[in-house]
């Protein structure tokens, strides 16, 4: 077995059905993949037969973590879940869920790469993994648990400082919007696991990860890295002036700043200026409690911040609100970040009456509790929406049995009373009645059981854009970027390269003179809200936010903070570096990689995810099948190309297309020809697409 | 909840003695401003002597890390620095700084009631164990039937001499706080050097949550984490 830093070398694979764990020579099988959802397509593409539906036994879910996992790099600990994902229609189509922690770091140091899970167990197992010791054991004492719970009793067993990732109620009743659920941390694909009787993965790792490089080469590296962070989604400038600053931006994450407070924290602390170059207060500058809870209530009850394994930027808002003991029985304490947050708020139509942001922060608060605990995915917002629009249009009334409809405490809705959620959540989590059932099931098929209109497709608020998913910094972030983007994947885009860079904070003048070096032209990026028409740019612009996304799902680095194009530093001109990614790989592996270098194998990456949906998808129609975007981008809001307007024109798109798959290799259908396929090493798809005549 | 401010000089002694707080009160005190004011109080080490039968009684350190748990965010980046950059490798197991096994629970470990105790968990609260450069009869190196765990200048930290250290392990039944490290990949037990004056846990934390402060004595404030095997013959009396 060849040596490299970085890996461990190994990759765990474990067959439900029978019982049999194996290790195999990650190198050997899986190293032009890197890891994570490289290592994940490589194995759905060569084991799971196109068509196999996502809660067959023959369908695998793959816990993909790379090589940069558990070391220093900063914001690494990231693991992609892929699988056949749940939330489709029909669930035969390849997806990915991300959760973060430090379940990733643990199982480099237990001395894995990778999970992978095959089969079905005769009853509810739990996979216990300590270093070289992997156990399938009988979990059947914990199914019908909740997440929390799961997770102590694991800990009791495994010892305080293993790391679990456990289903709850939903994923063990193959709710299709289920979570998996580490820490406070989410992915989808719950209900996968669940329809393996698969309730949870432990893992405690003793050993390390090695680096190649000399310690004192890695060292400078890390520190000249951190130089460069941001704060959370890079934003680089403060949302408030400060003394160090020259600019700010009111909707920069970076919220820490003189009289910002943790205010829960015993005693109260102030965060500070945050200078950028002071690396002692790298941890406090994103004061997310702020972000998600508005000023008064965010700063009252923020006691610190969390987040993953090796991050210092901490997006996860650990929060201390008494009331919720009081009140609704559960835990004063509550952590987490953006959607774990907005999702119990977004079950409400509103809130009234002079105390509606404290309802409205109870629901958030609440909602997390039940949602982490049932382990309920609420599609990135959609599912609310989805509940939303079907009470607004009467279609509630109409679809639910009068006994069912009656049941549900509609007085507790009206009021945007949180204790809604009591119930609402429950009916979900076990699938109850027409409601409980429709809200879990993949939302194309409640969409059509429901009888959905077509004006939900026309508005952005409903959210939708395809496939059963919402959008995702889409063209109300970064337009023809972000729609491009929005039409890759078979979920949600789950991509944040473009947002990152699209919301800084810099004037645009300077984000644009910055991406005139990395991108050919300043036109790659508009100022927000005042679009201008598709150009080659933006497309170069939205190949390389694509293929990074991967990247950094392979390398197990954050997408949510990566990459870094741009710093918080004005003696750099706000330059960051976008070689951060090949220069961690290079000294942490052994194998030195170029910038470029490293971007072409995340390209094979992002080109095998295309040749797997291309072949499940069965159509040499991608640009007008899969490549969609839906009618609110062209049809609400202003004028295209006026200020404030993110309407687009379907003409612009389609050139967006063209532009795009040109930078791509692929042809205008958006199928990758046999030549790109061979630059990128995958002649082996490009025959299997040849033979089921869907090659470019 | 909160409490009113102490003058810095209650602080300072109410702060020395919470490196792992035994009340709530106490580390609720250290902010950073009181952090500077010890660094700036310069409280130095006592001196070293050599017991007649040849045995040293080790000088004090000059120096030990101390925490302010209130801002750690449980990143782990110190455990991290502590290994790459000592060790070119990550590995939270020989880290000499330990934040991880405190994470999810709190120095307890999991419990009933784990949601109103400490940790990820719990009340959120990430307390860090760091060596406390016990003054002598210092519980590891005295238990070390290898004499290998000695004074290591230029800031007399309590330091495993590899050559000597047989992999036996009998250091990490001594120390009460469970500070004893073991990398198993080089077979020896390795402990907090404080990286010869230049901690790179310190250096590295991103919220200003560790110190690096003049030595005074931890170890009769501190909450112990296993009762500490001292091996002592006939009590003082074997040695001097
Ligand atoms: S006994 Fe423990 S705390 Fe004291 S010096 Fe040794 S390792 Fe450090
Ligand atoms: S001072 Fe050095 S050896 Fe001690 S815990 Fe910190 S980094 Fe590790
Ligand atoms: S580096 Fe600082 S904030 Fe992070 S875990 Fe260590 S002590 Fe806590």
């Amino acid at each position: 077995m060849a040596t490299y830093g970085g890996w461990t070398g190994k990759t765990l694979r474990v067959n439900l059905t029978t019982g049999k764990i194996t290790a195999e020579d990650t190198f050997k099988k899986y190293k032009d993949y890197l890891g994570g959802t490289g290592l994940a397509y490589k194995v759905l593409w060569d084991e799971v037969p196109i068509g196999t539906r996502a809660h067959d036994e023959a369908n695998k879910i793959i816990f993909g973590v790379g090589p940069l996992a558990g070391t220093g790099a900063p914001c690494n600990s990231r693991t992609a879940v892929t699988t056949i994902w749940p939330c489709g229609y029909p669930d035969i189509y390849v997806a990915t869920g991300h959760f973060g922690g430090h379940w990733a770091a643990e199982l480099k140091y237990a001395g894995w790469d990778s999970v992978i899970i095959e089969g079905k167990a005769p009853h509810p197992v739990w996979l216990c993994i300590e270093d070289d010791k992997v156990e399938i054991r009988d979990a059947r004492r914990l199914w019908g648990n909740g997440i929390y719970r799961t997770t102590a009793e694991i800990n009791a067993e495994m010892g305080p400082e293993a790391q679990v990732a456990a289903i709850g109620q939903a994923g063990e009743n193959l709710v299709a919007n289920s979570a998996i659920i580490t820490g406070y941390s989410h992915s989808g694909g719950g209900s996968v696991m669940g329809s393996k009787n698969l309730k949870a993965i432990g893992v405690r790792g003793t050993g390390s990860v090695k680096i190649a490089a000399d310690k004192k080469e890695w060292k400078k590296l890390i520190q000249y890295a951190l130089t460069l962070a941001g704060s959370n989604n890079q934003h680089v400038v403060p949302a408030e002036p400060q003394p160090w600053a020259e600019y700010y931006d009111p909707g920069s994450r970076w919220t820490g700043g003189i009289g910002v407070f943790w205010g829960a924290a015993n005693p109260p602390l102030e965060t500070g200026a945050c200078d950028p170059h002071d690396m002692q207060s790298l941890g406090l500058r994103c004061q997310k409690g702020i972000k998600d809870f508005g000023r008064e209530f965010g700063e009252k009850h923020t006691v610190r911040m969390g987040g993953c394994h090796a991050c210092p930027i901490r997006c996860h808002a650990q929060m201390d609100y008494p009331p919720l003991e009081e009140k609704y029985g559960y835990s004063r304490y509550a952590a987490n970040t953006c959607l774990g947050w907005s999702a119990g708020s977004s079950v409400f139509m509103s809130f009234s009456g002079p105390d509606r942001l404290i309802k409205q922060s109870e629901a958030k608060l609440l909602g997390k509790h039940l949602n982490d605990d049932y382990g309920i995915w609420d599609n990135y917002g959609l599912m609310e929406k989805m509940f939303q629009y079907a009470y607004e249009k009467g279609i509630l009334k109409r679809i639910l049995p009068e006994a069912e409809y009656k049941s549900i405490p509609w007085d507790l809705y009206e009021s945007g009373d949180p204790a809604f959620l009591l119930d609402f959540y429950r009916r979900i989590a076990y699938r109850e009645g027409v409601l409980g059932k429709g809200l879990g099931d993949p939302a194309d098929k409640t969409i059509e059981e429901w009888g959905f209109a077509e004006d939900f497709f026309k508005k952005t608020k409903w959210k939708y854009w395809k496939m059963g998913h919402p959008y995702h910094h889409s063209t109300e972030d970064s337009a023809q970027i972000g729609a491009l983007i929005n039409m890759q994947y078979n979920r949600d885009s789950q991509n944040h390269s473009h947002t990152n860079l699209q919301n800084s904070g810099l004037p645009i003048e300077v984000v644009k003179r910055i991406c005139a070096k990395v991108f050919g032209s300043p036109d790659a990026i508009d100022a927000k809200g005042k679009w201008t028409p598709m150009n080659k740019y933006k497309a170069k612009a939205a190949k390389w936010a694509s293929i990074r996304k991967e990247l950094h799902d392979s390398l197990s680095l954050c997408n949510w903070m990566y990459p870094w194009v741009t710093s918080p530093l004005k003696e750099r001109n706000y330059e960051g570096d976008t070689a951060l990614e090949a220069k961690y790989f290079s000294l942490a592996t052994g194998i030195k990689m170029t910038e470029e270098e490293l971007d072409l194998v995340a390209e094979r990456i992002f080109n095998l995810h295309r040749c797997l949906t291309i072949l499940e998808m069965n159509t040499r129609d991608m640009r007008n099948k899969h490549d969609i975007a839906p009618d609110w981008v062209f049809e609400d809001g202003g004028e295209p190309f006026t200020p404030g307007s993110n309407r687009l024109t379907r003409e612009d798109i389609e050139l967006a297309k063209d532009l795009f798959y040109q930078e791509c290799g692929w042809t205008r259908e958006g199928l990758p020809t046999r030549a790109t396929l061979e630059r990128l090493g995958l002649g082996y798809a490009a025959d299997r697409l040849e033979k089921a005549g869907l090659l470019g | 909840m909160r409490e009113e401010q102490k003058t810095p000089a209650a602080n300072i002694a109410e702060f020395f003695g919470v490196n792992r707080p035994t009340s709530r009160r106490g580390f609720l005190k250290l902010s950073a401003a009181t952090a500077v004011a010890i660094y700036g109080a310069n409280i130095l080490a006592g001196s070293g002597a050599k017991a007649a039968n040849g045995m040293y009684i080790l000088e004090n350190a000059k120096g030990v890390l101390v925490s302010d748990p209130t801002r750690c965010v449980g990143c782990r980046r110190c455990e991290l620095a502590c290994t790459e950059y000592n060790d070119g490798k990550a590995s939270p197991t020989v880290s000499r700084i330990k934040v991880a096994r405190n994470l999810n629970y709190g120095p307890q470990g999991v419990q009933f009631g784990f949601q109103r105790g400490e940790g990820k968990y719990g009340n959120f609260l990430v307390i860090q164990d760091m060596c406390k450069q016990c003054p002598h009869p210092v519980p590891c190196a005295t238990a070390c039937p290898n004499d290998a765990i000695e004074v290591k200048g230029p800031v007399n930290a309590r330091v495993v001499n590899t050559e000597k250290c047989v992999g036996c392990k009998v250091c990490q039944r001594a120390c009460p706080w469970d500070m004893m490290c073991f990398d198993e990949e080089i077979g020896k037990a390795t402990k907090c050097t404080l990286c010869d004056g230049h901690p790179q846990c310190v250096e590295v934390c991103p919220t200003g949550s560790l110190r690096f402060v003049p030595w005074r004595d931890l170890t009769k404030e501190n909450r112990t984490r296993q009762p500490g095997m001292l091996m002592f013959n006939d009590g003082c009396k074997g040695c001097h």
